[in-house]
């Protein structure tokens, strides 16, 4: 994407960010028991992150406005040149690690065989889907959430 | 002191800190995963530990995960940790020219000579600083922060302003829960998980652990061999002490301070330190072709910025990097206070770190002579793996803090946020130094608003709030004070 175009929608997502701390400050009753209050903190805070969204969103929109200017037969570049690999994998990971965490939580499936998955997507996902890597992965994956599962519920008592 | 360090002394202890140290190295000479991505992970695990072993464990990690950088960064030219940039000038070529043994052999060398003297200023700078530190009421604590939050914003590589827009962000993430002052819910939007804000831990493995890995899985994986380390003996001399003595402490003296200066870190004290170095130098011209004072400068340098970072981190609680940030959140999580009253209210712990720092930097230099060879191989395990493991632990760790899932969303959520910030350039060190801070700048303010009865020109009183605000905006205007002398410079020069 281009950079510009990143900034824009840094700067958007700031000022939906600073909106909600005024709307969330306009609940909050007015200081009673010490002279700042409770809301002072999301106005000063709002107030700056809107004054700096301003310049980075001001200072994109003026570099897409000369770029067109001086250059209006060339299309805009995509990216800003950075090598990025492959996003595609970050999504992935992403995703498999929004899905493992549903799993556990809202499945309530078993730590052990669910992990072992998880671990198995990844290698599948980040190294390679050949099933001889996939069975590494998977003895690697148990042996692993195996060992976890032991020290975390039988020592530290956490529940896993 | 001497008490401290017969508590390190203690079997547990002591193997607490060989392990954090040994661990430090390893992930330390792994490029991509850093010390401070290290210590939020294994922040959990010290849930169940005195405060003195788990303190001691994470002093360890740090002091390795600097430390192990090095290894990588000599014999693959991929340094493990930023702060070892600059050992790549002159550490590779040198490896390069079938010197890896005499590269490694200066690199760890170097790295203790800054660690111990750094040492030196920690021990005999910290107690009387804290001292100095008690004459601080509320107005000097909330400038102290505001000034420690504006240098750090302000001194991170890339955009002044996406900087202060970090910090910004930061401390309005630390908002929402109920405030503390008055008892009122605040940002809640009537969530029930949000009452007690977003925990420290899932926060920083989120934007730290979480992103990085996100990150690292778009990476190409390249294996790279590194050069083979044939003399099992690492080669240093007697005539070392002269020829790079010199050198050393100087390079540890400009660590030492430019690591008592918030949000300049580690790799900047590296590249300070080598320029000085070059400049000094008779022979400017061998530098980056494997010159030795190149690698020295370097790895003594940001070695000797832990021991300055940590001068306001216990006397003071001001945290000078993201791992710093991180090891105020294991003392808060411990009940400590960091801070002037550290040496009151827990002396052991105070003087735990500072002998800590001490012998962490000893063990690594056993562990790394002994084991350098080892240490360089485990760099080649594969990355998939090594991620994915990463990855279960995250959520583990997350979700140990209070047994609660809500923490894993919270941490993911805040791993998309810290991805999402580095597309755009924003720096995360200052978000997340924001985040720690927050709370205490705004309890400072006050508390000094309540004892002024909201008479703000009360500040104008307190001579050193009145310094701190002062360098806090002189960092905002330098930019522009800096751009108005370099045209100035270039006006003359140009002019007939």
């Amino acid at each position: 994407m281009n950079r510009a175009a990143i900034d824009i929608a840094l700067a958007a997502a700031v000022l939906v960010m600073a909106a909600a701390l005024f709307t969330g400050a306009a609940t909050l009753p007015p200081p009673r028991f010490e002279p700042l209050g409770s809301a002072a903190a999301q106005r000063i805070l709002g107030g700056l992150l809107i004054v700096f969204a301003g310049i980075v969103g001001g200072r994109a929109l003026l570099a897409l406005w000369q770029a067109r200017k001086h250059q209006p037969d060339t299309p805009a570049p995509t990216t800003d040149g950075s090598d990025d690999g492959k996003p595609i994998r970050t999504l992935v990971v992403l995703g498999t690690l929004l899905s493992y965490v549903g799993a556990l939580d809202v499945l309530a499936w078993p730590f052990v065989p669910v992990t072992t998955a998880f671990v198995v997507v990844l290698g599948a996902t980040l190294a390679s889907p050949r099933p001889r890597t996939l069975a590494v992965f998977a003895g690697y994956g148990a042996l692993l959430a195996f060992a976890l599962h032991t020290v975390f519920t039988r020592f530290l008592y956490v529940d896993l | 002191m001497l008490d401290a360090f017969q508590l390190l002394l203690q079997l547990d202890t002591l193997l607490l800190l060989l392990l954090g140290t040994a661990l430090g190295i390893v992930v330390g000479a792994i490029p991509g995963l850093t010390a401070s991505m290290l210590i939020a992970l294994t922040l959990p695990l010290t849930f169940h530990m005195d405060s003195v072993n788990a303190v001691t464990l994470l002093i360890g990690e740090y002091v390795g995960g600097i430390s192990g950088g090095l290894i990588t960064a000599i014999l693959l030219r991929m340094p493990g940790t930023p702060a070892s940039i600059v050992t790549t000038f002159d550490g590779y070529p040198l490896a390069r020219n079938g010197n890896p043994e005499r590269a490694l052999a200066l690199g760890i060398l170097a790295s203790v000579v800054g660690g111990v003297i750094s040492w030196g200023f920690l021990a005999g700078m910290s107690p009387a600083l804290a001292r100095f530190a008690l004459q601080f009421g509320p107005w000097e604590y909330f400038a102290l922060v505001m000034m420690a939050l504006v240098m750090l914003a302000s001194l991170t590589q890339g955009s002044l302003v996406k900087g202060l827009l970090a910090a910004t962000l930061g401390m309005a993430f630390a908002l929402p829960g109920i405030d503390s002052s008055i008892g009122q819910q605040r940002l809640t939007f009537g969530f029930d998980a949000l009452l007690s804000g977003f925990g420290l831990l899932p926060v920083l493995i989120g934007a730290f652990a979480i992103s990085q890995i996100l990150r690292e899985a778009a990476a190409p994986i390249h294996a790279t061999r590194p050069p083979a380390i044939a003399r099992a003996r690492l080669p240093v001399h007697w005539s070392d002490a002269r020829r790079h003595g010199p050198n050393m402490i100087r390079s540890s003296i400009i660590g030492t301070w430019i690591g008592l200066l918030p949000g300049i870190g580690a790799n900047i004290a590296a590249l300070v330190s080598y320029t000085t170095t070059r400049q000094l130098s008779k022979e400017p011209e061998k530098f980056g072709t494997g010159h030795e004072p190149g690698v020295v400068a370097g790895e003594t340098a940001n070695n000797a910025s832990i021991g300055g970072a940590l001068i306001p981190l216990i006397t003071m609680g001001i945290p000078g990097s993201v791992t710093e940030a991180i090891l105020i959140g294991a003392l808060t999580i411990h009940n400590l206070q960091p801070g002037p009253l550290l040496f009151q209210n827990a002396p052991e712990v105070a003087y735990g770190i500072i002998a800590a720092y001490l012998v962490a930097n000893l063990i690594m230099l056993i562990l790394m002579w002994s084991a350098v060879r080892h240490i360089a191989a485990i760099t080649q395990l594969p990355r998939s793996g090594l991620l994915a493991t990463i990855l279960v632990f995250c959520v583990i760790g997350s979700y140990a803090v209070n047994n609660s899932f809500v923490d894993v969303w919270v941490m993911i959520a805040f791993g998309a946020i810290g991805l999402m910030l580095e597309l755009a350039r924003v720096p995360l060190g200052p978000f997340v130094i924001g985040f720690v801070l927050s709370p205490i700048a705004e309890e400072q303010l006050r508390a000094s608003l309540m004892m002024a009865d909201g008479n703000v020109a009360e500040i104008l009183g307190r001579p050193y709030a009145l310094v701190f605000l002062a360098l806090a905006l002189l960092t905002l205007a330098w930019p522009v004070i800096a751009s108005r002398m370099a045209r100035r410079r270039h006006a003359v020069s140009s002019a007939p």
